[in-house]
């Protein structure tokens, strides 16, 4: 178990490496120059300024010696300093939002497994019956929503019409931080980004539980006389879960995805909205840094599915 | 017994959590704050807190911080801030300004000439990140004759001084002047405990969310009749009208389609105003395209504005037949390019554009990536089209756009032609920097690489005028000389919207450029519940 486990790490580390590669490439490569960024249109910079701006950041060296030159920053421990945030250090900005993401998409994956597990037993176990098909045609809505019209729509209707939730913000200008409040705030978008997911993982449940529930092992518990609700809970959901956990560990990327355009939409302060002001502002330090946390956090749930399995389904030994 | 002791408990904690969810909005409302989206839209500058590297975002900056003087709430006139009244010589060269004798920075010092030396030796430092150090070059000297007066000596006339001193936000020489001069742009004092003259005073910024200001009690204007401000922040215009419906901003600029769904509510009200911006199609000076006179007319004639302006800006804007639009700008009798793709292929054909150019791609590039001004861009390209100019849009980035624009060896083939926008207002004086043949970069901003000898001399009359009687027909002549040999093919000048709740009131908004500043007299504003 804890060589696997090292092994996974180890694993993702060299995933990270390869996805700090590719990101710099396409950076460097995208049309344009690093340089502009520190251009500004009111004070035009002298080509020797130019240059010697280019210099200073080491963008007249080739790529390769770039990328090296910056990976040896971080492993040093150095993210580098925010070119647009009065030169911020790149690792405090970080961690000032990977909270709030974190409860963005913990909240809004917690909402979509209860939400999706229940109504994906509800919808197997009435198979055919007016509940599966009431339940079925929401969750194919909300699967083929994107999470931009999602979070515009949502907004719409929960906050602008029925002022039920707050258009924005994590909490309330002028306010003391209190849970309530940050709940108020919460609420909505986590509601939002868990629409996308529970209906998948409604829909996974469903077909799984159905395919469980013609078991041989299912038919022989009935046979014995066991009660119906104990033969679904106890001998059909839990092996029905199994391609629900997987599902959930591969929708995590996809959940980041979806926190970037909710995060954009309801000016949640996490990574996803720092990412997206970085890109507009040609910000090379912290979109590679943010990427790469990113990229650590989707590594590290995957790893942490692979465990779940065995907690799951003890029939897994993980070596 | 256990059990009831359970379910008293969790019926306690899910009471108690309700009740927190509950009391927000309550207590939320024991103080008076006037929320808005005041860094919105193009007038708007979120995340700069810095009033020397602003090239916008003037209406909230003007709420803490002071120029010297200010338009008025028309943007017609100057009126006076921190300076109560100012002379100006007969030869322009010497403006003497009286400064308030009881305005007060935030930590309770007084503001005196001395911190008007100090800003304006800062603004001409380029080391200090200004953005003004261009605008200010003629500052020969300040002097303080006494605490009270200020008086700045010019080496040269220069037209648009008054005007960048309404931008110029005075600054506390007490607090800065320990700050290195080179460390100062990026200084996190802007963000976290700023200093200034104005009816508010710094709360906090909380990152990406939303800046707070308090009440200044000792506000030589009056004590405001609000306890506090909030700027929010919106990545996007639409979340912005979002949160102005659903009652938690009483502000914002809105985009025009977004102030149609405002109309007629009669808990808002919609602002209308100038953006006092014109959009044109700057023609490559190094370009051998636009060298024939004739090419640059035919482009004009072939574009049908008044039928981009009807469908596209829903009439809310108005065509540009040189720079500006303002009726004591414009000359009569000046060619107004009226639609005309005959027009344009006989030009096109005397001029040889076979030969020249012919249908080969015309790159467009352009810093404009708003779906409105890509259709804009996409209709240009249609109607070019039909007389045989193939110009192909690219909408990219701003830095992007710089970097192609200011490079330091320009190549006219990355940028053939440009369409964006210059300010031309309340001052006129502002088109100097993107067309006067003396401003191509890196002097200035004259990207497109105009060499037009008659506009440049009629810009340098205008902006050495002393005589204010002769102003106005000096940017006439400029407006002729423009609209002659049409260096640039100038489009339109555009409305602006903003919406403001009828809770608020006497909340004075104006969709201004660059966010003003105006004189807005933030102190009078007030809230309803």
């Amino acid at each position: 178990m804890g060589l696997y486990i090292l092994r996974r790490i180890g694993m993702g580390c060299v995933m990270l490496v390869a996805l700090s590669m590719l990101v710099f490439a396409l950076l460097r490569l995208a049309p344009g120059d690093p340089v502009d960024a520190y251009i500004d249109p009111s004070a035009p910079m002298s080509p020797a300024e130019l240059a010697a701006t280019r210099a200073r950041l080491g963008l007249d060296q080739p790529i390769p010696v770039q990328y090296l030159a910056w990976m040896k920053q971080v492993l040093a421990g150095d993210l580098g300093y925010s070119l647009q945030r009065n030169h911020e250090p790149v690792a405090r900005l970080i961690a000032e939002r990977v909270g709030p993401t974190l409860l963005l998409m913990g909240s809004g994956l917690l909402v979509a497994i209860v939400i999706g597990v229940s109504a994906g037993i509800l919808a197997g176990v009435n198979r055919g019956r007016v509940i599966d098909v009431g339940l079925s045609l929401p969750a194919f809505v909300g699967i083929s929503s994107p999470a931009f019209l999602t979070a515009l729509v949502g907004l719409f209707v929960f906050s602008v019409n029925l002022g039920w939730a707050p258009s924005g913000g994590m909490r309330t200008p002028g306010l003391a931080p209190t849970t309530g409040d940050l709940l108020r705030h919460l609420a909505l978008p986590a509601l939002l980004l868990s629409i996308g997911h529970a209906a998948l993982i409604m829909r996974y449940m469903r077909a799984s539980l159905i395919e469980v529930l013609n078991q041989d092992y299912v038919r022989t518990a009935r046979s014995k006389g066991v009660r119906e609700r104990w033969v679904i809970v106890k001998h059909a959901v839990r092996n029905a879960l199994l391609p629900v956990v997987t599902l959930i560990g591969s929708t995590l990327g996809a959940a980041v995805g979806g926190a970037i355009f909710i995060e954009s939409v309801f000016n949640w302060p996490g990574m996803g909205l720092m990412l997206i002001n970085a890109v507009e502002n040609r910000d090379y330090p912290v979109i590679m840094a943010s990427t790469l946390v990113v990229g650590a956090c989707v590594l590290a749930a995957n790893i942490l599915t692979d465990l779940a399995y065995a907690v799951v389904d003890p029939r897994i030994k993980i070596a | 017994m256990a059990g009831l002791h359970r379910t008293r408990l969790l019926a306690l904690a899910l009471g108690t959590a309700l009740a927190s969810l509950a009391a927000a909005p309550t207590f939320a409302q024991t103080k008076t704050v006037i929320s808005g989206g005041f860094d919105v839209g193009p007038g708007g500058f979120q995340g700069n807190f810095n009033p020397m590297s602003a090239s916008a975002g003037f209406t909230w900056l003007s709420t803490y911080y002071e120029p010297l003087i200010v338009y008025d709430a028309k943007l017609e006139k100057i009126a006076p801030a921190l300076a109560t009244s100012w002379q100006v010589s007969p030869d322009k060269l010497t403006y003497t300004f009286k400064l308030a004798a009881d305005a007060k920075w935030h930590d309770g010092k007084p503001f005196t000439s001395a911190d008007v030396k100090f800003t304006l030796g800062l603004a001409k430092d380029a080391k200090s990140g200004s953005v003004f150090g261009a605008r200010l070059n003629a500052v020969k000297d300040v002097e303080t004759p006494d605490a009270q007066t200020a008086v700045i000596k010019l080496s040269a006339p220069n037209a648009g001084l008054m005007d960048t001193l309404t931008k110029l936000m005075m600054l506390p020489a007490h607090q800065l002047s320990a700050i290195p001069v080179d460390a100062l742009a990026k200084h996190e004092w802007w963000s976290k405990t700023p200093v200034g003259t104005g009816p508010f005073k710094w709360v906090k910024y909380e990152t990406d969310q939303y800046v707070e200001l308090a009440a200044n009690a000792d506000y030589r204007g009056g004590k405001p009749k609000v306890d506090g401000l909030v700027n929010r922040y919106f990545k996007t215009t639409a979340t912005a009208a979002a949160a102005l419906k659903s009652g938690e901003i009483q502000v914002s600029y809105v985009e025009a389609d977004d102030a149609k769904t405002f109309a007629g509510n009669n808990a808002f009200r919609v602002v209308e105003g100038d953006s006092y911006v014109v959009n044109y199609l700057g023609f490559n000076g190094d370009a051998p395209l636009w060298k024939d006179e004739r090419v640059r007319k035919a482009v004009l004639y072939a574009i049908d504005r008044n039928a981009i302006i009807a469908s596209l800006f829903g009439g809310a804007a108005k065509p540009a037949n040189c720079g500006y639009v303002a009726d004591h700008l414009v000359p009569s009798g000046i060619e107004p390019y009226a639609y005309s793709p005959d027009k344009a292929k006989a030009l096109l054909k005397e001029a040889g554009w076979d030969q020249i150019n012919g249908a080969k791609p015309i790159t467009l590039l352009s810093y404009y990536t708003a779906p409105q001004q890509v259709n804009i861009m996409a209709a240009m390209q249609a109607m070019l089209a039909q007389v045989g100019i193939n110009i192909v849009p690219k909408a990219v980035d701003v830095a992007t756009y710089n970097g192609t624009v200011y490079a330091a060896t320009p190549d006219w083939t990355q940028y053939p032609v440009v369409y964006a926008g210059i300010q031309i207002g309340p001052d006129p004086s502002g088109i100097n920097v993107a067309i006067n043949e003396k401003q191509i970069p890196p002097a200035g901003g004259n990207v497109a690489r105009v060499r037009d000898a008659g506009v440049t001399s009629a810009l340098d009359a205008a902006l050495a005028e002393t005589d204010d009687n002769k102003l106005a027909s000096r940017y006439q002549d400029v407006c002729k000389a423009m609209n002659k040999s049409v260096p640039w093919g100038t489009m339109w000048v555009a409305k602006r919207y903003g919406v403001v709740s009828t809770k608020a009131k006497d909340l004075v908004w104006l969709p201004a450029p660059a966010g003003g500043p105006y004189d807005q007299k933030a102190q009078n504003w007030s809230v309803t519940p």
